[in-house]
């Protein structure tokens, strides 16, 4: 299940300033310094008490973040019991400086979040919303459709990971009740 | 896990920065609500943003910094509005001087017009107040624009202050709006703080589109009937037409109450039934296209409220600011609706 959340565009961020982060971040990576400078002027620095909720399962998500400093937990909730153990709560993955999470928000219209997000130390987080996209695209089209080309790219490889994870799984379910319909 | 303290300080956290984004608007608003003009030229000054923000994103795509966008358009619209002044003044100081020797005149043939009135009336009820009424309604119409003439300098001095405050405000609003919005946000608690983002930016939305449109449409309608009178002939165009673009911004009476001068104008004047059947014409033109092109194409769309909120509204509206209120109460309603509705969608819509 990891596989699915863990971020496979990471790379190593420990407190750096905003442009360095945003622009180790893929879905900046083309950007010249001048047309990163927009992005900064408009993003979210925002600061979470280790504990404290980023936001929770089946609220409207309007946007991403970028991890600056600190780690985030990512959990499930369900209403059946999601691991053998009978818990209904299970942490899906731990994100860390460099990760990002929340982008499928960037494009989907009232959506709402498909897991919580937990500050599991103290941190600072780089918040990418909606309203911010679409300000770039009005005021530098050219801006907005890098950032957008890339996001489409990694909504993409997700999808993709999404996919060969349910080839996985439903081979396995598949040997599981072949066991269980073979007599021996 | 989180331990009891953490979640303590927390929410202790978000409490106190709750109060401190609250107390801030609520700051904002004593200021705007209570300081001389402050209202007045803090509308205008929206009005103005969101007028010239199409204008000013366009300077910016095309590869201007944000502050050369804003100062060509404020250029632009300055030099615009002193030609207009320049090219009108001799129409409008023509018609003030006309209106100012025709006032005695326009007082005498109102209260001969109440008079046939009146007449009509006791012709069939008998003489209830006939003798009265004319007099006393001739006499306060005299004190009525009596006053409106004592009062001129008071309000030529706050058109004055408006007209410096408001393009003041406008500017740096387009230029540094986005980061007080920071700075506010800033302030809002993690918890709301999406919640308080999407919000406003829907708002911002709506009201960018209604405020638009709803110029355009005053523009339109006030432009239609000025050239319509001027080229039938009628008095104070300039006004009328001024009077019915102002006035169009109220829903459903708006229309009405703009008109008004005009047929009492012609009725005072005792003008011909063709002048009257012209003018009532022009008044026609002006808002069936009014309502058969800019209502459906760019009004409608905006803002979604039943007419009978729309109608309790303006009453609302007028009770608490008079003409001003009858004509921002549907905006101020709009995002009181949509503030509702995300809220409940936040709070009470959730699901897992």
């Amino acid at each position: 299940m990891n596989t699915l959340w863990e971020n496979i565009f990471k790379k190593q961020a420990q407190q750096r300033s905003l442009t360095r982060i945003l622009s180790d971040n893929i879905l900046f990576q083309d950007l010249s310094t001048k047309e990163l400078s927009l992005v900064e002027e408009i993003v979210h620095e925002r600061h979470y008490r280790k504990g404290e909720f980023i936001f929770q399962q089946g609220e409207v998500g309007v946007g991403m973040y970028i991890i600056a400093q600190g780690s985030v937990d990512i959990t499930l909730y369900d209403n059946q019991p999601l691991v053998p153990d009978g818990s209904k709560h299970v942490l899906v993955t731990r994100l860390e400086a460099g990760d990002f999470f929340g982008e499928l928000s960037l494009v989907e219209d009232g959506g709402r979040r498909s897991a919580s997000s937990i500050a599991a130390e103290d941190c600072i987080l780089i918040g990418f919303f909606k309203p911010d996209l679409l300000e770039i695209l009005e005021r530098s089209p050219t801006v907005g459709i890098k950032i957008v080309f890339r996001l489409a790219e990694v909504l993409g490889r997700r999808l993709k990971e999404t996919t060969d994870k349910i080839r996985v799984l439903r081979r396995e379910l598949g040997h599981i009740q072949n066991k269980s319909t073979d007599p021996l | 896990m989180m331990s009891k303290n953490d979640d303590k300080l927390i929410k202790r956290e978000a409490r106190v920065k709750l109060l401190a984004v609250t107390l801030l608007l609520v700051f904002a608003l004593i200021i705007i609500l209570r300081v001389e003009n402050m209202l007045v030229s803090t509308l205008l000054a929206i009005v103005i943003t969101y007028s010239l923000k199409p204008i000013v994103s366009y300077l910016e795509r095309k590869g201007m910094s944000r502050t050369t966008s804003i100062v060509i358009p404020f250029i632009g619209v300055g030099l615009l509005l002193a030609l207009g002044s320049w090219a009108l003044s001799p129409i409008i100081s023509q018609q003030l001087a006309t209106a100012k020797v025709e006032l005695p005149k326009f007082i005498a043939g109102f209260k001969t017009l109440l008079d046939r009135i009146g007449y009509h009336i006791s012709y069939y009820v008998g003489p209830v107040m006939r003798d009265s009424f004319s007099e006393k309604a001739a006499n306060y119409l005299q004190t009525l624009l009596q006053g409106s003439l004592t009062d001129l300098p008071t309000i030529m001095g706050k058109i004055f202050t408006v007209s410096i405050l408001a393009p003041f405000f406008a500017f740096f609003l387009l230029r540094d709006g986005r980061t007080i919005m920071k700075h506010i946000l800033r302030l809002v608690p993690n918890n709301l703080f999406e919640l308080f983002l999407n919000l406003f930016h829907q708002i911002n939305q709506q009201m960018g589109g209604f405020i638009r449109a709803r110029a355009l449409e005053a523009l339109i309608v006030g432009g239609v009937t000025w050239l319509g009178l001027s080229l039938i002939g009628f008095p104070y165009s300039v006004f009328l037409g001024v009077f019915a673009g102002v006035t169009n911004l109220i829903p459903y009476i708006g229309p009405i109450i703009g008109a008004t001068p005009a047929f009492v104008l012609a009725l005072v004047y005792q003008d011909s039934a063709t002048t009257i059947i012209l003018m009532g014409g022009v008044y026609l033109a002006a808002q069936l296209i009014d309502m058969l092109f800019i209502i459906p194409l760019v009004v409608a769309k905006i803002v979604n409220l039943h007419p009978v909120t729309v109608v309790v509204v303006i009453i609302i509206g007028s009770q608490l600011l008079g003409v001003l209120g009858m004509i921002i109460s549907i905006p101020v309603t709009s995002a009181i609706k949509l503030t509702v509705s995300a809220v409940y969608n936040h709070v009470v819509g959730f699901r897992v």
